[in-house]
């Protein structure tokens, strides 16, 4: 009954058709302080972020800790609301995806088809499954709360569901705290799947089991997904994984996405300097997948005040002037120096590009005015300074317009957002 | 084929009560907690077969009897192995018959009070904006208070009356479990398995019935324990204090009306009743510590 079931559904699906879009999805979190708790500004952790799935293919999210990875992830389940920006879903409808398709914007029935067809795993396998729970109840769940199954035909469908994971029978009287982290996550993975939905959200799935058992999961879910046509939205900041998993690839950089394409095209052909030093930084698909990813210099910005222009230009290797430079690059440059910060009195920002630092001695100016011109800042920065002088306690800066840095095309599906190598230069 | 696979004859109610045995077993490994359990269960015995152990001879046995011909025996008296009280009451019958007016008293009020926090704490904590805000300042005002003295002020308002004790004990202990069960709520809310019952689109209902009511029992049931000894503490200082019955089966007004004797050598009359209620209270926090361990269910089939 369950093949029947099944081919049934994989006839109405047509690999290669758009699944879910994601467009210029944003989600901003609220920073308060005080005791009235007032909004002082928001992370911004998902920033202008768009991207398709399309049905029966694994889409790979890389990017470091913090990029607002998780947060998209939730998006997409549904299980955050967006601050703006748009969720479709083919529910089968017809048609190209349009607004009657926004997951926040559907009458009731559909909104329940696309609830149901989209499942996710989380990274934390102990804190995903309700610790009172036994395995039966925890699994058979999803088919009560549609009335899928009760009673003993529940008990056959939740043991089917265990061995297609590869557990069994013996273990649907049991509490997650009996099993180990491998087996807790094959739970997580069936409940995902006792609904057989369309799309799977999985967030991190292996990066908290040890890495005998890594493979072991991604073996699993690799076969799960050639059997029942499913497409696996993969987040993870192992880019080993993705090169294993994934169809496509995207990469994201402070809550925007800075490059996608075809995964063999991002491993052997990358366009943005970033997902290039995410390579270089792990290119061996045999590397301990422990070790971090990220070998760049400093640090990430904080996500509520994100650089201008290419936000990753205060890191970039290879960054020109048109990358976005502006007098926040100057204000991070003097909070890394102590006794220069402590010397600054103000900051008179007449523009993003333009501002007057002042300080509370001559010397202090003086410094910061040398410094601007000399190699402790990056030559792209010191072209982009328009102006620079030095006025008694205070240093006025200007630094040149620039365009936004967007996705452009690079090949066949190949996006970056990189000023450099895009259309004729 | 399947009458014949061990794990069908298995059942979740079996499991469940498989693993509270574990439970038991892992309480009981505990000497402290076991002593505790001990205790516990001969007090309750006591206050369950009073009627048995110590038949009364007046209509009713909550009133301590009273032989005018046998004031002030010692203990060790034929017929009164732990003494009389200077009305002729046997103090025997007082200890026996006052561990059931303390089962009454703390099963009275932790019930009532579990019900009334886990509903205040609940509003709370799923309604949240102002009413959260409001209710938690109610419970924080309520916590600065020592229970004791609140507890007084309330009996006292009240008037000198054993039901009067019972209901100021409700009205200052369910302020723990409110705030308990918000704290647990808002935990459990944001954990990834409500997450998950979320993604899979069961109800609000169910998430809470299912998810954070059995999650949120183990912290309310350690403190129900511990609560079933500090009450029986708190009313015995009531009762000690004046504001119960006179002339009651009850420990705390047992005490108070022997210690007048004290200074002319009778200490009976109120050390053995004192010793009881020490007992009560040390019996229930020792297991009530405990089981906060055992219950833990992420230790828990480790050991
Ligand atoms: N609920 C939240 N409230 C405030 N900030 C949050 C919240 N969730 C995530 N963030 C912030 O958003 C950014 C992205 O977080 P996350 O999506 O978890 O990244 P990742 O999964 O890639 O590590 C981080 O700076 C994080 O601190
Ligand atoms: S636009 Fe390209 S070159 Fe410029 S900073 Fe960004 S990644 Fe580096
Ligand atoms: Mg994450």
């Amino acid at each position: 009954m369950m093949q029947q079931r099944l081919s049934e559904k994989s006839a109405q699906r047509k690999a290669g058709d758009t699944l879910l879009s994601v467009r210029n999805l944003c989600k901003h979190f609220p920073i308060r302080e005080g005791i009235l708790q007032s909004t002082v500004g928001h992370v911004r952790a998902v920033d202008g972020v768009s991207f398709d799935i399309r049905r029966g293919e694994t889409v790979g999210l890389v990017g470091e800790s913090g990029c607002g990875k998780t947060t998209l992830s939730q998006c997409v389940a549904g299980l955050t609301t967006p601050t703006s920006g748009e969720i479709l879903f083919d529910t089968g409808r017809g048609g190209p995806l349009g607004q009657e398709d926004r997951i926040d914007a559907m009458p009731r029935d559909r909104y329940r088809t696309y609830r149901r067809n989209t499942q996710m795993v989380f990274q934390d396998n102990f804190a995903s499954l309700n610790p009172r729970e036994l395995v039966i109840d925890c699994i058979g769940r999803p088919l009560r709360v549609y009335n899928e199954a009760s009673g003993s035909e529940l008990t056959e469908r939740v043991v089917e569901l265990l061995e297609q994971v590869g557990l069994g029978r013996q273990h649907l009287y049991r509490y997650p705290h009996q099993f180990s982290g491998g087996q807790r996550q094959r739970i997580s993975i069936a409940r995902a799947l006792a609904l057989d939905p369309e799309l799977i959200v999985l967030d991190e799935p292996t990066s908290a089991l040890d890495v005998s058992v890594q493979a072991q999961i991604l073996n699993l879910l690799w076969d799960l997904q050639k059997h029942r046509h499913l497409a696996y939205l993969f987040v993870t900041h192992d880019l080993s994984v993705v090169r294993h998993m994934a169809d496509r690839t995207v990469t994201m950089y402070l809550g925007r996405v800075v490059e996608q394409g075809p995964t063999e095209t991002i491993f052997g052909n990358a366009a943005h300097p970033y997902t290039k030093a995410l390579l270089a930084a792990k290119p061996d698909l045999d590397d301990d997948p422990s070790v971090p990813i990220a070998t760049l210099e400093g640090v990430v910005p904080d996500p509520a005040r994100p650089p201008k222009g290419c936000r990753f230009h205060t890191r970039c290797p290879v960054a020109t002037p048109d990358c976005g430079w502006e007098v926040d690059d100057i204000v991070r440059l003097l909070e890394a120096d102590e006794t220069l910060f402590q010397s600054l009195q103000g900051v008179a920002r007449k523009t993003d590009l333009e501002a007057g630092l002042t300080f509370a001695d001559e010397t202090a100016a003086a410094a910061l005015h040398a410094a601007l011109g000399s190699d402790r800042v990056p030559l792209a920065m010191r072209t982009a300074t328009e102006t620079l002088d030095l006025n008694g306690k205070t240093v006025n800066i200007r630094f040149r317009e620039t365009e936004e840095v967007s996705l452009t095309d690079r090949g066949e599906g190949h996006q970056a957002a990189c000023v450099l190598g895009r259309g004729g230069q | 084929m399947a009458m014949t696979d061990p794990i069908l004859s298995e059942s979740a109610a079996k499991v469940r009560l498989r693993r509270q045995g574990e439970v038991l077993r892992s309480l009981m490994t505990n000497p402290t907690t076991a002593l505790g359990m001990i205790i516990i269960i001969l007090l309750l015995g006591m206050a369950i077969f009073a009627p048995y152990l110590m038949p009364p001879n007046i209509p009713d046995p909550y009133q301590m009897p009273r032989d005018w011909g046998a004031t002030r025996m010692p203990p060790g008296t034929p017929g009164h192995p732990l003494g009389t009280t200077n009305q002729g009451g046997d103090v025997l019958y007082g200890v026996v018959w006052g561990s059931r007016s303390s089962l009454q008293m703390s099963l009275i009020v932790v019930s009532v009070t579990v019900v009334i926090g886990v509903v205040i704490g609940s509003i709370a904590g799923i309604v949240g904006g102002w009413i959260d805000e409001a209710l938690m300042r109610v419970v924080d005002i309520f916590l600065s208070i020592p229970e004791l003295i609140f507890a007084l002020a309330v009996a006292a308002i009240l008037g000198p009356s054993f039901t009067n004790i019972i209901l100021s004990l409700c009205i200052v202990f369910w302020v723990k479990y409110a705030r308990i069960m918000r704290a647990q709520i808002i935990l459990i809310r944001q954990s990834d398995y409500v997450q998950a019952a979320r993604v899979m689109g069961d109800s609000r209902f169910n998430i809470f019935r299912r998810d954070i009511l059995p999650n949120a029992s183990t912290p309310i049931a350690v403190q129900a324990t511990l609560d079933m000894g500090n009450i029986v503490l708190v009313g015995a200082t009531l009762s000690f204090i004046g504001l119960s019955e006179s002339g009651i089966a009850e420990w705390g007004v047992l005490v108070s009306e022997g210690q007048a004797g004290i200074a002319s050598g009778r200490w009976w009359a109120s050390t053995f009743p004192g010793l009881m209620i020490f007992l009560w209270a040390l019996a229930f926090n020792l297991v009530g510590d405990g089981l906060r361990d055992a219950l833990d269910p992420r230790t828990e089939g480790k050991r």
